[in-house]
């Protein structure tokens, strides 16, 4: 892919609002600009994160994919801190 | 910033589905908190009678800022909060109630309301009964007819244990599955329930024909004819053909031994509305098929004290207003806004004018209920989501 991070955060597993409370945290942790990468499982993390983004403070969702790993899909999420 | 602790587990009291569900009947004021991303939010939220409000307010917001959003759910009554699963809803019932907001969460979700069945008896007379089986999110309305140990299913839907618990309870066995039409908005029982009982599965022979693939049904069905009867115990079960929402489309007239009739309109004739005639794609040539079903075909076949049983509802006002979605003919004639556009041309022009949205799934799920394609578990529910408002 060719979005670049600086960070990931792993919430495979986790249900519906956790993927997006703990990536909420991980944000506040970012230095402006930096990207974190955030691999779920929920597929309504997709339209959710989207959602968020819009209203957000300091959050960019640079992209958004769909991978295939060990069978399972997950969903990819590249977030940006912009301030 | 927010400084609120997400690994707080607060007890929020749970609703379920049958309390839900009768608070809505009974109109009591409640506010509903969808806390859905609002795209999912606007393909169909939870609907009820004049008391309910709604408003969309996306768990997000609490996470992002709990106080903000907080500020923002606009009513101080009882507050049911829904999600698409139930930890979101319970997540932002938890801040809620901190808070001190009298609130719950309902149990299961969106995806539990949109598959919750409501049972309850129409008819329990000694020469038989009627039993309602209801899909209230959806609209959707289903019959068992009884009578002297036999039971008749019209317009079953897909979840079949609720037809098989109501027919154990009253001590009889299905004889007879009766489509009165092959659906769009919904995948039908039928088929699944004549193959775990035997007992035949009918359906009018022009709805057997896709009308968007031509192609014919896969799946084994018996043929109706118009003018075709069966005998239900004591009950008389006459088919009528009726087309105009489909082809094939049939009413079934039921006659009691004390002569009361019992009119099962499919999506024919519904208690306020009618059913949509262009899901065939076909809008201006199957109207006026409408109108003479509607308005010759339909009085010569019943009476004012007739009553009349559709398969769906757009509202839970309609019927008794206790959630019996039944009424008589004579109300049903005065009440219903196609009734009111007698002459032809009046009538085709009112109806052509108003054709809501055609849901693109409404083809494939007449595939699956033409055998055409078989979904997993999965993909029917996805094909089902959300309200059918018309069908
Ligand atoms: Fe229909």
């Amino acid at each position: 892919m060719a979005t670049t991070f600086d960070h990931t955060l792993d919430v495979k597993g986790a249900k519906c609002p956790m993927p997006l409370v703990k990536s909420r945290k991980a944000m506040n942790d970012l230095a402006i600009g930096e990207v974190l990468r955030v691999v779920a499982t929920d597929r309504g993390s997709v339209a959710d994160f989207q959602g968020w983004a819009k209203t957000a403070r300091n959050v960019e969702l640079l992209e958004q994919e769909t991978v295939q790993e060990n069978g399972q899909d997950t969903y990819v999420h590249y977030l940006r801190r912009t301030s | 910033m927010t400084s609120i602790d997400f690994s707080i587990e607060v007890d929020v009291p749970a609703q379920t589905n049958v309390d839900f569900y009768n608070s809505l009947l009974q109109n009591q004021p409640v506010h509903v908190l969808d806390v859905r991303n609002p795209d999912a939010f606007q393909r169909g939220t939870i609907e009820g009678k004049s008391n309910l409000t709604v408003q969309n307010l996306p768990y997000y917001d609490f996470v992002e800022d709990a106080d903000a959003a907080v500020a923002q759910v606009s009513s101080d009554r009882d507050i049911v909060v829904v999600c698409a699963k139930a930890q979101s809803s319970q997540f932002v019932a938890g801040i809620l109630q901190e808070r001190g907001y009298r609130v719950s969460y309902l149990e299961g979700g969106m995806p539990s309301w949109g598959n919750f069945y409501d049972v309850r008896p129409l008819l329990e007379a000694p020469f038989g009964q009627i039993i309602q089986v209801a899909r209230p999110a959806r609209g959707d309305v289903s019959f068992v007819l009884v009578s002297d140990g036999q039971a008749a299913v019209i317009d079953p839907l897909r979840h079949l244990a609720y037809y098989r618990d109501a027919v154990a309870q009253a001590n009889a066995n299905i004889t007879l599955i009766l489509d009165t039409h092959a659906h769009a908005d919904h995948i039908s029982g039928g088929p699944a329930l004549a193959a775990e009982t035997d007992a035949p599965y009918y359906l009018h022979p022009y709805d057997a024909i896709h009308p968007m693939d031509m192609l014919p049904a896969q799946m084994p069905y018996q043929a109706l004819t118009d003018g075709q009867r069966f005998q239900l115990g004591q009950l008389t079960i006459e088919t009528i053909w009726f087309p105009g929402h489909t082809l094939g489309q049939v009413n079934f007239l039921v006659t009691a031994p004390d002569q009361s009739t019992y009119l099962f309109t499919g999506d024919g004739l519904f208690l306020e509305s009618f059913g949509r005639p262009d899901l065939g794609g076909k809008g201006e040539t199957w109207t006026p098929v409408l109108y003479q079903s509607l308005f010759q075909r339909l009085p010569a076949m019943i009476n004012d004290q007739t009553w009349i049983l559709p398969s769906h509802i757009s509202h839970l006002d309609e019927g008794d207003g206790e959630g019996r979605f039944f009424a008589p003919y004579g109300q049903v004639r005065r009440n219903n806004a196609a009734m009111q556009h007698g002459t032809r041309e009046d009538f085709i022009t009112f109806v052509l004018n108003n054709l809501p949205v055609f849901p693109p799934q409404y083809i494939e799920i007449k595939r699956v209920n033409l055998g055409l394609f078989i979904p997993d578990e999965e993909k029917a529910s996805e094909l089902e989501i959300g309200k059918t408002s018309v069908p």
